[in-house]
């Protein structure tokens, strides 16, 4: 079974290898046969790659320790479902899915992609196979997770504790299926520019992979926070950590690419632009899996550090974005610029989205290679951190959100942006009423707190007004808005949930960061702290055994007002003997959209134990917030816009033009 | 062999997968204008849906709607480029692809692969023999990992009771002292450095492995070949009463399936046949000394003995909470003969320790054992 | 306002903020990045009072000291100098003597470096990049590979 999915993986190599060319070389001199080798090859490629994956994944979840990456990554005694994740928690096996992931896409294209063209369909695939094919050939060279141990050991290495959670199994997945799925967007662009035109349903065509990439994306970048946040035992979301950068630049650029597809599409503008954002967010994709992956940055994501790696990866980096990027001012110039628009309309604020959105990326990629700059020219080593992006990245951000209502109410090609402000009057007094509550009946000691639960109230309130406009509220009976409000696309609830969600997110930033509370203290069994109104008492330390581990169990009871024990919280100091590492689970009880998290220190030799508490106030909101946003690009992808532009199968109807009259 | 058939099979799958498309009747694709038709169509209506919903004003809609209108007219309606002729160069390419997924796939998988290598699942291997022949080669393996990387202190933990299961002792002595200086003490760790200090030394537990299974015993108190060995220990310096006494606790407090079991019974045997064989009953001061005594006039020993006890009895005054010294002393007296000291000693022993409390329970039962009352 | 000059305006109203951003990023870069320093770098380093910086090196052996309470103290050397660090709060699982350690906070003026966040490797496998580094150069310390 092993070898036989080492033999697939190479057969898939080599087939990637033909996507890469065969279908190029057809489009070139219009061999409608060689363009159709494309679909078949990367269908059959896809299943190559997951059989080869499966065999992998059989040799972690039978423990068979003669394959090297299972010997040094997994261990018998581990759980099922850890064994099985492990498979991906290791550089060798994540790259494998990674290619998994991008094959798999490739094959959603071939079966899907009927409805393109057939030079654009081949010209998509050929890039996509050219992707996998490098990515193959890294993997087969550098990082072989096929390679095998003669004889085999009795025992493997364990997977790192830190790794042997519920996460891994869902936040590397997810984090590879949307930074994946920006390569159909890449491609699509590419393909573009060898043919050396664009489409007009380009952009539809483009847009549905776009939204599931970013679906995908802002899933796994927040599943991948919430995992930090209790793992770790920090109490902390987000770390402003390079590897986070990694894949937050990628959202950034993508949620660019998001809006700027929607200008394209609707009024056939910003067509380079778009082009060159679907190539950027790619590249960003690709440049976050070289610093994960090459080991020059420092974090739990550098399984293994080979120089050999990062240097492959990087002229992987190289060969992409520098291609793509010369063949873009090659032929950007050929391809014709769309309709004109006032500055003040949607497509006026879906650049002011455009140019915040990059700008913002820019100061995280800048934060982020600085260091690697100013290492590689000079000897210092220095790190940006939190206060660096804080500085930057906020201010960047809070006019974007103050401006996000505005952009779905304003008109196509002119706008009215006062009669868009009367619209949004009850948005505006309801977030004004959220500030002065805020600042008077909660905490007036911070005028930022306030302002930020007002920002966020304006975005809530600005997505609700977004579709009380639109199915006609105080304008039209309730009878006509309630059929207004169901007939209504479904891109319109898209865009008003992502806005919600956006608006929900930052409530829960705003809250957890102004309103939280914490402490530091040494307890003994019996003793009780409060915490922002909270009484827990530490009912004393107790000895578990895991199935590879063992772990002491600091219990805590939470009080209700008549001193009588509530709930229970457990937060634990667990210990690896394989590994010889301690990881430190997090006790977290949730209570409406706020939590109380604790985390255990050490215990002192007197018997009394740290104790770190931390009261989060609407922190469930930010990951909250996220659902929703997936939510909203889940309705976009329902939109039968997206399913237009087959004319095979709507020819028939083809007679049947729109009912008013061409002038 | 299977193998070969199943990578037969897939390269030929791939193969087909090249070769159908290329040798198939030609297709007919859509000309990228009619997609673009499609697309202002679709635009235009949706205008028009826009408008019966009153989203956007008239005047707007009619502007919009001349836009898309310029567009349809700008559509490029040429034909379509006419479909190659298959010439030699693309017959060439075609043959290329067709040759090279084989080729391609073959020519790695042979440099790569290792296709005589069975898959090995775990369970597999342990059922079918745990202590394969091989167990030389993982260690030769081990240590050639060691050897570079002498730092790696989980090699050494994971080596030593392998050495120490093949009799190399002094080399099971220097991986469990690296095991412990790079990873810590562990109670499993320092127990076998002494158990291996004391097989290097023919069995002998010297001061080196007690200090050893000491360390084992205050980091896990239960553990049970600290235990074992230094009961053994004590047996070797003649202290056989003891070694006798920490073999029954250990036996009482083993759970029923303990692979220790055996061996301490067998100890325990062994401790019997050598008190029979000295001639003097397990119990006493000191079963050592009094095997020393054993040989003395009957004078002299009585002495060495009373001296003894009264040391003892002189100790428990001033650290009276002994329990097993309370023990001892009582069993000394009632040997000796003097029951008055005895029942004294035990009162004194009750007294230490509380009338209701466990260990005056223990006391009371033991002396009954030994024929003694404590208000008589 | 003419096209043009509509034109002409929104261009510089862009090429202004794309300024205004640059301006702030660089200045945050000079304000908010923290250096890395050995112990041994420390005596040719000029640092300002209450500058921030980040102190790598290997936990002293005997040096951590668990005062009253959540306070910690402990000895960061790279076996040339040493500095003495207070931290508060809960140290990371992987904290050993002898092991890699960044430190992130300022010095105190009686020279006692306080750090409000305390990094240890991943796992036993991984040194902190930074301290390997220093390490390695000044012949302290060999890289074992698994």
């Amino acid at each position: 079974m092993v070898e036989t999915g080492h033999f697939a993986l190479v057969l898939a190599f080599a087939l990637s290898l033909v996507q890469a060319l065969v279908p190029l070389f057809g489009a070139r001199i219009n061999s409608q046969k060689m363009m159709a080798v494309g679909g078949p090859v990367a269908v059959t490629g896809f299943a190559l790659t997951a059989l080869s994956f499966a065999a992998l994944a059989t040799a972690y979840a039978t423990s068979d320790f003669s394959v090297a990456n299972v010997w040094d990554n997994s261990h018998s005694l581990q759980p099922l479902i850890y064994k099985i994740t492990g498979t991906w928690g290791n550089h060798e096996g994540s790259m494998l899915l990674w290619v998994l992931i991008l094959s798999f896409f490739g094959a959603l294209v071939a079966a899907f992609g009927s409805n393109l063209p057939a030079t654009l369909r081949a010209n998509v695939l050929a890039v996509q196979g050219a992707i996998g094919a490098t990515f193959l050939l890294f993997i087969l060279a550098t990082s072989n997770p096929f390679a095998r141990l003669n004889p085999a050991p009795i025992e493997g290495r364990d997977l790192n504790p830190i790794l042997q959670d519920l996460g891994l199994a869902i936040h590397p997945p997810l984090l590879y299926l949307g930074y994946v799925g920006f390569s159909i967007c890449f491609s699509f662009s590419v393909a573009a520019l060898i043919e050396g035109r664009i489409d007009a349903s380009w952009a539809r065509w483009v847009r549905p992979w776009t939204l599931v990439a970013w679906m995908f994306l802002t899933g796994g970048i927040a599943m991948g926070s919430y995992w930090a946040y209790y793992e770790l035992g920090w109490g902390g979301f987000w770390f402003w950590d390079p590897v986070e950068n990694a894949s937050f630049m990628p959202w950034l650029a993508g949620t660019a690419l998001l809006h700027s597809a929607i200008v394209m599409e609707k009024r056939s503008a910003l067509k380079i632009w778009t082009l060159l954002l679907a190539i950027l967010t790619f590249s960003l994709s690709l440049l976050g899996t070289f610093l994960v992956r090459s080991g020059v940055l420092t974090s739990v994501h550098a399984f293994a550090t080979d120089p050999t790696r990062g240097v492959f990866i990087l002229c992987i980096l190289t060969l992409f974005i520098g291609g793509s990027l010369a063949l873009f001012a090659f032929r950007a110039s050929r391809l014709t610029a769309g309709g004109l628009f006032h500055p003040i309309s949607r497509e006026g604020a879906l650049v002011l989205n455009n140019l915040f959105l990059t700008t913002a990326t820019a100061t995280v990629l800048i934060g982020t290679l600085y260091p690697l700059v100013v290492e590689a020219v000079s000897a210092d080593k220095i790190s940006v951190g939190a206060p660096f992006f804080n500085l930057t990245f906020g201010p960047l951000m809070v006019p974007l959100l103050v401006a996000v209502p505005f952009g779905p109410l304003l008109a196509w090609k002119r706008g009215d942006i006062f009669a868009v402000a009367q619209r949004l009057m009850a948005a505006f007094a309801a977030a004004l009423l959220a500030v002065l509550v805020t600042a008077l009946f909660i905490d007036g000691s911070s005028v930022f707190a306030a302002l930020g639960v007002g920002l966020a109230f304006w975005l809530i309130c600005g997505a609700l007004t977004d579709i009380a406009v639109k199915s006609g509220l105080g304008s039209v009976a309730p009878g006509v808005m309630l059929s207004r409000f169901a007939g209504l696309p479904r891109s319109v609830f898209g865009t008003a949930l992502a806005h919600l969600g956006l608006g929900l997110t930052t409530l829960g930033i705003v809250g957890t960061l102004c309103f939280g509370t914490e402490k530091i203290l040494s307890m003994r069994a019996g003793e009780t702290v409060q915490l922002s109104g909270h009484t827990l008492r530490f009912e004393g330390l107790y000895p578990a055994q895991g199935p590879n581990y063992s772990e002491d169990r600091g219990r805590f009871a939470l009080l209700g007002a008549d001193g009588s024990t509530t709930a229970v919280i457990t937060s634990s100091k667990r210990s690896y003997p394989v590994r010889q590492m301690t990881t430190t689970e997090s006790g977290i009880k949730t209570i409406g959209f706020s939590q109380l998290y604790l985390s255990l220190g050490d215990e002192a030799t007197d018997g009394s134990v740290v104790v770190r508490l931390w009261w989060k106030p609407l922190v469930t909101l930010i990951w909250g917030g996220a659902l929703v946003m997936m939510a909203g690009a889940a309705m976009s992808l329902m939109d039968r816009r997206l399913r237009v532009g087959a004319p095979s199968r709507r020819r028939r109807s083809a007679g049947a033009m729109p009912s008013a009259s061409l002038p | 062999m299977l193998f070969w058939v199943i990578a037969a099979i897939l390269t030929l799958g791939a193969s087909l997968a090249v070769l159908l498309p290329l040798a198939g009747g030609p297709k007919g694709g859509s000309a990228s204008s009619d997609h673009d038709l499609e697309v202002y169509r679709d635009q235009l209506s949706e205008l028009d849906r826009d408008v019966a919903r009153g989203l956007i004003q008239p005047a707007e809609a009619e502007e919009a709607r001349a836009e898309i209108a310029r567009r349809i007219l700008r559509l490029d309606n040429a034909a379509d480029k006419a479909a190659a002729r298959p010439s030699m160069a693309t017959r060439l390419v075609a043959t290329a692809a067709v040759l090279a997924v084989p080729l391609v796939s073959w020519g790695l998988y042979s440099q790569l692969g290792s296709p005589d290598l069975p898959s090995q699942p775990l369970s597999e291997r342990l059922a079918k023999n745990p202590a394969d022949s091989s167990v030389d080669e993982l260690v030769a393996r081990a240590e050639a990992h060691l050897a570079a990387n002498p730092s790696d202190g989980r090699g050494w933990d994971v080596l030593a009771p392998i050495y120490l299961r093949m009799q190399r002792f002094s080399d099971a002595v220097t991986a469990y002292r690296n095991a412990i200086r790079l990873d810590g003490d562990s109670a499993a760790r320092q127990a076998g450095l002494g158990e291996a200090i004391a097989s290097e030394a023919g069995g002998i537990v010297s001061s080196d492995a007690q200090a050893a299974f000491e360390a084992a015993l205050k980091l896990d108190p239960s553990n049970p070949k600290a235990s074992f060995y230094l009961a053994m220990s004590m047996a070797q310096e003649g202290r056989i009463e003891e070694a006798t006494i920490g073999w029954q606790k250990m036996l009482a407090a083993l759970p029923q399936d303990s692979p220790w079991r055996g061996a301490v019974e067998q100890a325990l045997a062994e401790s019997a046949r050598r008190s029979v064989a000295s001639g003097v009953p397990a119990k006493g001061p000191n079963a050592g000394d009094v095997d020393a005594a054993a040989s003395m006039s009957p004078q002299d020993r009585e002495a060495m003995i009373n001296t003894m006890v009264a040391g003892l009895d002189e100790k428990l005054r001033q650290n009276p909470r002994d329990v097993e010294g309370w023990m001892q002393l009582i069993r000394s007296y009632v040997v000796l003969g003097k029951a008055d000291q005895a029942r004294d000693a035990l009162n004194r022993g009750i007294a230490v320790f509380g009338p209701d409390s466990d260990e005056a329970k223990k006391f009371t039962a033991f002396a009954v054992s030994l024929g003694l009352t404590a208000t008589e | 306002m003419t096209r043009k000059q509509r034109r002409l305006s929104v261009i510089a109203g862009g090429l202004a903020f794309l300024g205004a951003a640059t301006g702030l990023t660089f200045y945050a870069l000079g304000q908010k990045a923290s250096y890395f320093y050995m112990p041994a770098d420390l005596t040719t380093a000029s640092l300002q009072p209450g500058q921030r910086i980040r102190l790598g090196g290997l936990v002293e052996k005997g040096t951590i000291e668990r005062g009253q309470g959540t306070t910690v103290a402990f000895s960061v050397t790279d076996n040339q100098k040493q500095v003495k660090v207070t931290y508060t709060g809960i140290l990371p699982d992987l904290f050993r003597e002898e092991q890699g350690v960044i430190t992130e906070g300022i010095f105190r003026p009686d020279g006692v470096f306080v750090a409000d966040s305390v990094l240890a490797k991943h796992d036993e496998n991984y040194m902190p990049k930074e301290v390997a580094d220093g390490l390695k150069s000044r012949g302290v310390w060999q890289e074992s590979k698994k």
